[in-house]
């Protein structure tokens, strides 16, 4: 693009905020340079009226006098025909609009989870185009900028992340990919460290002593004299480093919900899996286990009779016996390990696949036993769902911090379409290793000079072996009770 | 020292006497090896809870340690020997061919301890064949240890590849002097031998050579077997493109004293002195000596870039190495054999064999201790490092240490056994000795 320096001097931002037209251009830079983008287009393959006049809608997107879906339904058709795909920035909009034509109802899982209708309906009902905060004009200069061509302008407005909608891009899910991925939300926020999580996997699963799936770190960090809390269970990531290194495919990622499991079936108990997990949350099975295989729920069910058995029966099966072991595929997979394979927290398979009874399809029993202790810290389920309850939770916290932040704040008004996710103090561990991580936590993010303190209530006082190298350290042979 | 002249009766001595030192080093060594079998079925029965591992984080302990440490150091073992006999061929280094063989031979043992470490390091040993086979199109693609079972295997097959076919021109030659009750052995060895094969068998074992020389620094120890620990972002310790440098100089440190050892020993067992010359001993300690530095060049750049302002997971692991009583040993015995061997450069008068031998068993103390540094240290101190459990602790158990012995043992068998076998020195070398060489070990100069 050529620059006309008189124009645009001392406008470092670029020229699309310029409002000195003097001539009757619709473009803010003048006639010259819109015949300039005319020739231009000319020089194209393609249909040098549709830019145009694309571009002169694109200035009334920036001006607030149409809606994005609006200008994007007006030339879909005539783009379609040109370029074969319509991808402008404005397809969101666009997509939201025809979607909410089809669907009318607001009775979503967030008004029954909140209660709240008065927020949703107050902030559904915000005209965008009376009342149009400033960073929404921002927002639809960048999508205008982009059809006029102005693509500085455009960059410099959006970060190219689809879920970004200028208030922050939503830290969790992505609605883009199909499938389900089970993950969490953790707020850690609302934990008080009652370690009611770390006992109730450990009943759910009878690990043996000091496999401690569910772990909660209580910490100081140098700045702070608070104290602070990390629930810790598997991150169940995405691009699981566990999973990566295993040399039998033991660890692997369950399709239907992206769940990380072991399959205890054919594990060599090599720990590489243990080595690469940055996190720390694998606990092998050293010696045989506290609890024998025959208490587990399930045990009378046969592995390989349950690999032969057609899908309907086999989940009929499990369904009858309550089977706690094994997943629906016929994998044993839950509860602890036998001797000599790595266990860890695996989001209640037979759980999810409804073996323990439809209520508790969709709970893990860490989450059970935060809620029932009152604390509702730990929000499990879908995270590509945008109606899920991590999802959901997550949502009515942003819109909380918002509100409690513009009491204080500037009296900023808020759209109807957006979510003030950028309010939310969101954070993924050890993101940067590039693990992809599942859950996502609320709250302070532990420092490097962050150091685990004994917690409000201790490991002892619940009666949970911390240390298991103490506990294990009676088994070395020659120096416990050989 | 000795102005005899070897002779073909001197590499077939093993095979036709016995001496009583045999009977009590083959006695001692199997009651070793059968005493660390007991402990084995023990850690069998009762799992992995019988050594002094556990988990690493919330647990306080490591999941890996002597056993996978005593891997790398076999493995480097192995890859360091293969790497020699292979240089010795491909480049002429006719000085060298009396422990060629050995070499090789060290390489086969070492090898095969390496292997047996795996077995005994992971959870269900019953399972390893049926799961890595049924895995194995999938996981050689993205699992490091994968590719270490894939590289120890075809390093096992090219040296016993590289071993039948040098073997064939020995056999064929020396079958008179051989033990009769061997003979369907030689017989299979030197199925379809013809003394036309011999150029086409150095033109072979050339090629073989050069495989070797090429891939031991872009795939094997200077590849896989660093890249089990250096891929891995979370353990500050092990991440980084020094490991593979690191770990070859390290095994062709170990392998150069292994052979030194082999060939002290045998020379002395067998009165070899005119074959295994002072002089070849002379240079495998200079060897030694180059590589020894190579090895502390490393470890120096290692501790600078951890100490002076390297990110603060690095820096504590840095930290913690230099101020471990075990590191600053492995590196005070290293230093030690490096002053000897400096030393007996400048002033000829201060080598000795048994100087070497000790300079060769303090390297391999050495290099032993740092590879289990190496591997538990980098365990206790990773990136996410806020467990009030971590670090933990851990020293080898019994039974871990047992397994040090045993593996030992069960090497030193292994040569007791091959001695009796084949010649473990080439007629190739004597040839060479006598005057005799044709131009077979530079292949096609």
């Amino acid at each position: 693009m050529s620059r006309d320096d008189d124009s645009c001097s001392n406008d470092s931002c670029g020229c699309g905020n310029n409002d000195n037209t003097e001539d009757e251009s619709f473009h803010p830079m003048g006639a010259d340079h819109e015949s300039e983008m005319r020739e231009m287009l000319d020089d194209t393959e393609y249909d040098t009226d549709l830019g145009m006049d694309m571009a002169e809608d694109a200035m009334k997107l920036i001006q607030g006098e149409i809606s994005e879906a609006e200008f994007h339904d007006k030339y879909n058709e005539a783009v379609v025909n040109e370029f074969d795909v319509d991808d402008r920035p404005t397809v969101d909009a666009f997509e939201e609009m025809k979607a909410s034509e089809n669907d009318d109802e607001h009775d979503g899982i967030f008004e029954r989870l909140t209660g709240d209708e008065g927020l949703v309906e107050q902030l559904k009902n915000v005209d965008a185009d009376t009342s149009q905060s400033r960073r929404d004009t921002m927002k639809k200069m960048g999508a205008g900028a982009a059809a006029l061509g102005l693509g500085g302008v455009a960059s410099a407005q959006s970060s190219g992340d689809p879920k970004d909608d200028e208030y922050g891009a939503e830290p969790v899910g992505d609605t883009s990919a199909s499938g389900t991925q089970l993950g969490m939300v953790i707020d850690l926020n609302r934990c008080d460290g009652c370690l009611e999580c770390v006992t109730g996997c450990i009943q759910e699963n009878q690990t043996s002593t000091g496999a401690n799936w569910m772990y909660v770190l209580t910490y100081e960090d140098e700045k702070s004299d608070q104290e602070n809390f990390l629930v810790r269970p598997c991150q169940h990531c995405t691009n699981a480093p566990c999973e990566k290194v295993c040399p039998v495919r033991a660890r692997h990622t369950r399709d239907k919900d992206g769940i990380v499991l072991t399959n205890y079936e054919i594990c060599i108990g090599c720990r590489y899996c243990q080595v690469a997990c940055p996190y720390g949350v694998n606990y092998f099975q050293w010696g045989e286990p506290d609890v024998p295989y025959d208490d587990l729920p399930g045990s009378e069910n046969d592995y390989e009779e349950l690999k032969q058995m057609p899908d309907e029966d086999r989940h009929e099966q499990l369904v009858d016996s309550n089977d706690h072991i094994h997943d629906d595929r016929g994998q044993w997979a839950d509860m602890r390990p036998p001797q000599g394979v790595m266990g860890k927290c695996t989001y209640c398979p037979s759980r999810q696949d409804g073996h323990q009874g439809e209520e508790k399809q969709g709970t893990v029993a860490c989450m059970e036993a935060c809620d029932a202790a009152g604390m509702s810290a730990i929000h499990f389920g879908d995270i590509n769902d945008p109606e899920s309850r991590p999802r959901q939770y997550l949502k009515q916290r942003a819109e909380q911090e918002f509100e409690r932040d513009t009491e204080l704040d500037n009296g900023e008004q808020w759209g109807d379409t957006v979510t003030p996710w950028a309010k939310l103090s969101a954070f993924k561990l050890l993101e940067d290793l590039g693990t992809q991580p599942n859950v996502t936590y609320l709250g302070n993010e532990p420092g490097p000079e962050a150091e685990q303190i004994d917690g409000p209530v201790t490991y002892e006082q619940i009666g949970v072996e911390d240390n298991r190298k103490h506990h294990l350290d009676q088994f070395t042979f020659g120096a416990g009770d050989d | 020292m000795s102005s005899r002249t070897p002779n073909t009766d001197d590499i077939v001595r093993p095979m036709q006497s016995t001496a009583k030192w045999y009977y009590v080093v083959f006695g001692a060594a199997s009651i070793l090896a059968l005493v660390w079998f007991g402990l084995w079925s023990i850690q069998l029965s009762r799992g992995l809870a019988v050594t002094n591992l556990a988990d690493w984080g919330s647990a306080g302990g490591v999941t890996w340690g002597l056993y996978i440490g005593a891997f790398i150091w076999w493995v480097g073992i192995a890859h360091g020997g293969i790497i020699l006999s292979a240089a010795v061929r491909l480049f002429g280094m006719k000085r060298y061919l009396p422990v060629a063989r050995l070499a090789e031979l060290l390489t086969i043992g070492a090898l095969s301890m390496a292997g047996f470490y795996i077995v005994i390091h992971v959870g269900r040993p019953d399972r390893i064949v049926t799961s890595v086979v049924q895995a194995y199109p999938v996981t050689v693609h993205q699992s490091p240890l994968v590719w270490d079972v894939t590289v120890i295997t075809m390093y096992m097959v090219m040296t016993l590849t590289y071993l039948g076919l040098t073997i064939r021109y020995d056999l064929a030659r020396l079958r008179d002097d051989l033990p009769n009750i061997l003979e369907p052995v030689y017989k299979v060895a030197t199925i379809g031998y013809s003394e036309a094969e011999d150029e086409v068998i150095e033109r072979i074992v050339w090629w073989l050579a050069l495989g070797v020389i090429v891939m031991a620094p872009l795939l094997l120890h200077g590849g896989v077997i660093p890249w089990l620990f250096a891929l891995l972002p979370s353990m500050p310790g092990w991440q980084g493109a020094i490991q593979g440098p690191q770990f070859l100089t390290i095994a062709l440190t170990s392998a150069i004293a292994g052979v030194i050892i082999l060939a002290l020993a045998l020379r002395r067992a067998y009165d070899w002195h005119h074959i295994l010359t002072d002089d070849v001993i002379r240079g495998l300690t200079l060897w030694l000596g180059l590589f020894s530095l190579l090895f502390l060049w490393l470890q120096l750049q290692q501790v600078i870039t951890g100490v002076y302002a390297a990110p603060l997971d690095q820096r504590s692991f840095a930290a913690a190495k230099v101020t471990n009583p075990y590191y600053q040993f492995a590196i005070g015995v290293v230093l030690l054999s490096l002053a000897y061997i400096f030393a007996q450069a400048v002033k000829a008068h201060l080598f000795s064999p048994m100087r070497s031998l000790a300079a060769s068993l303090l390297v391999l103390a050495g290099t032993l201790t740092e590879k289990i540094l190496f591997v538990f240290e980098g365990l206790e101190y990773p990136t996410f490092d806020m467990y009030y459990n971590t670090p933990g602790h851990y020293f080898p158990s019994p039974i871990e240490i047992g397994s040090l012995v045993g593996t030992i043992a069960l090497c030193t068998l292994f040569f007791l056994v091959i001695v009796k076998v084949v010649p473990v020195i080439e007629l190739h070398a004597i040839e060479e000795l006598r005057g005799e060489g044709h131009s077979h070990v530079e292949g096609d100069d």
